[in-house]
């Protein structure tokens, strides 16, 4: 019986080959796509699942009510981590993180590592399992260091490390550490990664900061008891959080702070790390946060171009589904029951969806490599047969194949069976639904299509707005942790100083925009003036920066080598000017550091855009304070000769610094990587809208087959009464065009809606404008009225005598 | 073996019915040989479709082999039609993707035979109607005669009591037309299977025991040969 099924569904599928490829084009494509995507979305999903403490981990956080809004913190003081064991015993495991660089030395080998420096109690916590040595005891010693087995390697090669002593430069002090540990290589979808663990003790930050509640200066992780009911930690938290948090709260209340529904100007909170990977608003995670909205765009364009593809494949099925009548017929009279029937003709749809989901598991691991620069993904084909995914396949095909196949038998097994061997074709309707089929069809592909226009908008937006200083001519070169950054300033210095291609040289503390170091470090200050917190962003910069970055000076003067006084001065910016209220500014001293001397504002500048152009440009002081290192050197060139320059300034730097990499990028290149996220974003967009156009194009085009064909006796009488060609192929077309049209209009209030709150992320975003909404339903109406013609004008030359007589 | 009393089948078109069959009442006995006569329109094909179960009634009692039709549940008329009606069309009917063997094996398997048994009863049938040596070609190969020849084999293979064809010669010459009424005629004399056909040939009337003649979905006259 079997075998007798798919004898014939072979034969009745090379017969149809035409329609069933573009069955199994369409499907295949809409496969790929799905399996790539869905990979992803699964894979971002998957971030941190392995540890085995995962619900009870939680990261703890700060709410500041301040009067402009709610303000969240990771960033913990020091003493916060001792008090909390001590004072909450819910607490079960805690541990400080915070990472830098350090440079590691043993015999004769000095490498760059990321050292993360944590708490005793890290290993227990988090589940990183150690390939040598016990998790309980590896970190008890202050100078103990858990390397990774790829760490490992590259230190000692192939000697055994444990037990071995290393020399850390940890801010530019060498210690002596011994290896104690050795840690399995960490998974790809762990947020937390690093080279080495240290005792948080042996940052630079602690003996510092021992007992300042008020310096912010790292991460805490906490793992509670079992049975611990996380919402009710803020509330049990008040009287801890007015003990120690006092000077805070203070500061908040005089600055005129709202309190929250219990009262409390600041308040602590827990995180779950389960959501760590996904919490890109929280301001100062482990790892490189991604937005969920990121994650389920993808997922939902997924669905999306499942959906349109099994439309597709529904109404290729129906169109087959006519042609296919006379045999239903003749099976029904030969004694065919309806579940054989329906058997028959779901056993062909398995084959098409077996045929398509292979070539489009071939197409995805063809594209692969493409799709994973594109997107940055971590995905690999090997994935698909891990029993999660596997079973997954399995239940969608499955889907796929019950909706797919079964209505349009059932549609078939409904015919007269008389009328169907008399010839008379069943023009009954399956248009309703199959109208609306392709009504959400193009209402998906218009909905994409608008969405791919808005963002490509926004970005080119994002990259052509004037950001108010440089971005062409600027070079930008980190110091990179081998080197002190004001010695390397200078020596750049005196380097460039004698290339006439090189106008001025300068440095900061801070980058702008995201150099291929992939580093961003924000610095905000607080202080009390004229009875007002004022929070500012700080920015350590040298002499000549406003020149080498072409910022504009309002008032005032700029940093001068020609004033001895300059490294307690400081230049603000126009928002901090508006912030701090009043007028002849310049001169007047600000009460920046309780314990020292006041500083002086000198100058006042245009406002730029130093932060992404996602947030308002917010209060700014510029500080020559060399307690904050210069982390970058900026280098102003001639506009002439911008590779040549780069290329020469590569050399020098390489004949200067041999153990430091040359990292400098221009910082157009840099502004450009803040907006990564959203390229890749409309990157997905536009692949998504031109795949789900093209599926829903081949659907049409069966469809317009499928048409021509019921209405082939009509189109002949028309033509024989007179109907020019032009008519009858507008007649033909003009009902789906409106269909299409209808789409549009369905997907324009939908589209606007996410749009809008999509562009509310960017402090500085394009105005929706009607002509795009106007533009994707005229590409619609386009694609879909070029795909009917095809098949119109064929049936409206063709002979009439010809179309009549056949009937 | 078949009986049917007021059997009609009307069309509402607008306000009126239009009658197709007008409460004809018709006995069929085991063995017999019955050609329907009439011009076009008469509703002959119609009567045939009904006998057949192919189309339903609009009003009247349908009896076959003791059984009540009208009164039937869709799967016992199945299994009764199954098991007891072979049909022949004047456009054959074959299934174009399948080989004249597997056409004639279909009935076959959609009564549930095993395999080897449908092996055999086709073999055998090919043996009889002379045709062992087309068995895998498909219809298109084959001539309109040779196609019909296959249809009757098709119909006979699940040993039908009743067998049904609509102007089974329609579409042939009058040489292959001949030899199918002989093929005809031998079934109903030799394997006693009782053949009901529509035809508009006097000259294939005459291979029958009886005929009847409708006008206007009346019958208007039943002649013993």
């Amino acid at each position: 019986m079997l075998k007798n099924y798919i004898k014939t569904a072979w034969r009745n599928l090379w017969k149809g080959r035409i329609f069933n490829a573009m069955n199994v084009v369409g499907l295949s494509v809409a496969i790929a796509c799905c399996t790539l995507l869905f990979l992803t979305v699964h894979y971002e999903f998957s971030y941190d699942r392995f540890h085995t403490n995962l619900k009870d981990i939680y990261q703890v956080y700060s709410v500041s009510h301040r009067p402009q809004g709610d303000d969240a913190s990771t960033s913990m003081p020091v003493p916060f981590l001792p008090a909390l064991k001590a004072e909450y015993p819910e607490v079960k495991y805690v541990s400080r993180s915070a990472n830098s660089g350090v440079v590691v030395r043993y015999a004769n080998k000095e490498l760059d590592l990321d050292a993360h420096y944590v708490d005793e109690d890290f290993l227990k916590m988090f589940t990183f399992p150690l390939a040598k040595g016990n998790s309980s005891n590896v970190l008890s010693g202050l100078n103990n260091v858990v390397l990774t087995e790829e760490a490992a390697k590259s230190i000692f090669g192939n000697q055994e490390p444990i037990g071995k002593t290393i020399l850390l430069k940890i801010e530019d002090k060498p210690a002596s550490f011994m290896v104690t540990g050795v840690a399995k290589s960490i998974p790809s979808n762990s947020g937390i990664l690093f080279d080495m663990l240290i005792r948080f003790e042996n940052n630079s930050i602690y003996k510092d900061n021992i007992n300042q509640w008020d310096n912010w200066t790292h991460l805490v992780f906490v793992q509670m008891k079992e049975d611990f009911d996380p919402s009710t930690f803020t509330r049990r938290m008040q009287p801890f959080t007015k003990k120690h948090f006092t000077r805070s709260i203070e500061a908040l209340k005089s600055d005129g702070a709202k309190p929250d529904a219990d009262g409390n100007v600041f308040s602590l909170h827990l995180a779950p790390f389960a959501n760590n990977h996904f919490s890109v608003n929280m301001g100062g995670t482990e790892g490189s946060p991604v937005s969920k909205i990121y994650v389920i765009s993808l997922l939902i364009v997924g669905c999306f171009i499942l959906i349109i593809a099994c439309i597709n494949f529904i109404n290729l099925s129906i169109a087959r589904a006519f042609t296919r009548s006379r045999e239903v017929g003749v099976r029904k009279t030969l004694g065919a029951g309806k579940w054989q029937l329906l058997t028959q003709f779901w056993i062909e749809t398995v084959m098409v969806c077996l045929g398509a989901t292979m070539l489009g598991v071939l197409l995805a691991g063809l594209t692969m490599p493409t799709f994973k620069a594109i997107f940055r993904s971590h995905i690999t084909i090997g994935m698909l047969l891990q029993p999660a995914q596997l079973s997954g396949c399995i239940m969608l095909f499955a889907l796929i194949t019950v909706i797919a196949g079964f209505y349009p038998a059932l549609i078939m097994i409904r015919y007269k069976t008389v009328s169907v061997l008399k010839g008379n074709m069943v023009a009954a309707k399956p248009g309703k639904l199959r109208n609306s089929l392709l009504v959400v069809q193009f209402s998906l592909s218009t909905l994409l299509t608008i969405c791919t226009i808005i963002t490509w908008q926004q970005i080119h937006y994002l990259q052509s707005k004037p950001l108010g200083y440089n971005k062409m001519e600027v070079l930008s070169i980190p110091t990179g942790y081998n080197e002190v950054g004001s010695n390397v300033l200078q020596i750049m210095r005196n380097k460039l100083g004698n290339d006439p291609a090189v106008l001025s040289v300068s440095g900061a503390y801070n980058n702008m925009g995201r150099g291929t170091d992939g580093s961003m470090r924000t610095s905000i200050q607080g202080f009390n003036y004229k009875g007002h917190e004022i929070r500012t962003h700080i920015e350590r910069v040298d002499y000549d920066y406003l020149q080498t970055m072409d910022i504009k000076l309002l008032e005032g003067r700029d940093f001068s080598r020609t004033y001895s006084g300059d490294t307690t001065a400081i230049v603000i910016n126009e928002a901090m000017a508006a912030k701090l209220g009043g007028k002849n500014l310049v001169g007047s001293f600000l009460p920046m550091n309780d314990d020292k001397k006041p500083a002086q504002i000198i100058g006042i500048v245009k406002n730029y855009n130093f932060r992404s152009l996602h947030e308002e440009i917010e209060p700014l002081t510029l500080t020559m304070n060399p307690e904050y290192s210069i982390n970058y050197v900026y280098v102003k060139v001639k506009p002439a000769s911008l590779v040549q320059t780069f290329d020469r300034i590569q050399k020098s730097w390489h004949a200067e610094f041999t153990n430091t990499e040359f990292r400098g990028s221009w910082l157009n290149e840099n502004t450009e990587r803040q907006y990564q996220g959203e390229k890749r974003l409309s990157g997905i967009f536009v692949s998504g809208a031109i795949i789900a156009i093209i599926i829903s194009c081949i659907g049409l085009l069966a469809i317009s087959i499928m048409i021509v064909m019921q209405r082939n006796k009509e189109i002949g009488i028309r033509k024989v009464l007179g109907a020019s060609v032009t008519r009858i192929v507008f007649m033909l077309s003009g009902d789906f065009v409106k269909l299409v049209l209808l789409a549009a209009f369905i997907a324009f209030p939908v589209a606007w809606w996410l749009m809008d709150r999509w562009l509310q992320g960017f402090a500085y975003r394009i105005h929706l404008q009607w002509w795009v909404f106007a533009a994707a339903a005229l590409l619609a109406m386009l694609v879909a009225f070029i795909t009917i013609s095809f098949q119109a004008i064929k049936a409206a030359v063709a002979n009439p005598v010809k179309s009549l007589r056949s009937e | 073996m078949l009986s049917l009393k007021q059997i009609s089948k009307y069309y509402q078109a607008g306000g009126s019915k239009t009658y197709v069959l007008n409460r004809i009442d018709l006995d069929v006995d085991k063995g017999e040989f019955i050609s329907i006569m009439g011009p076009s329109g008469s509703g002959k094909s119609t009567l045939l479709n009904i006998i057949g179960m192919l189309d339903e009634p609009s009003e009247g009692y349908h009896y076959l082999l003791g059984e009540a039709v009208h009164q039937l549940k869709e799967k016992q008329r199945s299994a009764l039609y199954k098991q007891n009606i072979g049909f022949v069309f004047q456009a054959y009917h074959l299934i174009d993707e399948l080989t004249v063997y597997e056409n004639i094996e279909t009935p076959l398997i959609y009564q549930n035979v095993k395999s080897s048994e449908r092996k055999a009863l086709v073999a055998d049938i090919l043996d009889r109607f002379n045709i062992v040596g087309k068995k895998d070609l498909f219809p298109s190969q084959l001539s309109g005669g040779q196609q019909q020849l296959v249809g009757v084999a098709r119909a006979l293979i699940g040993k039908p009591k009743l067998l049904l064809a609509d102007e089974p010669t329609g579409n042939l010459n009058s040489k292959q037309g001949e030899e199918i009424m002989e093929l005809f005629s031998k079934l109903n004399k030799e394997d006693g299977v009782t053949i009901i056909q529509v035809t508009h040939s006097e000259k294939n009337a005459q291979y029958g025991s009886r005929i009847i003649e409708l006008l206007d979905g009346k019958i208007a006259s039943s002649t013993l040969i």
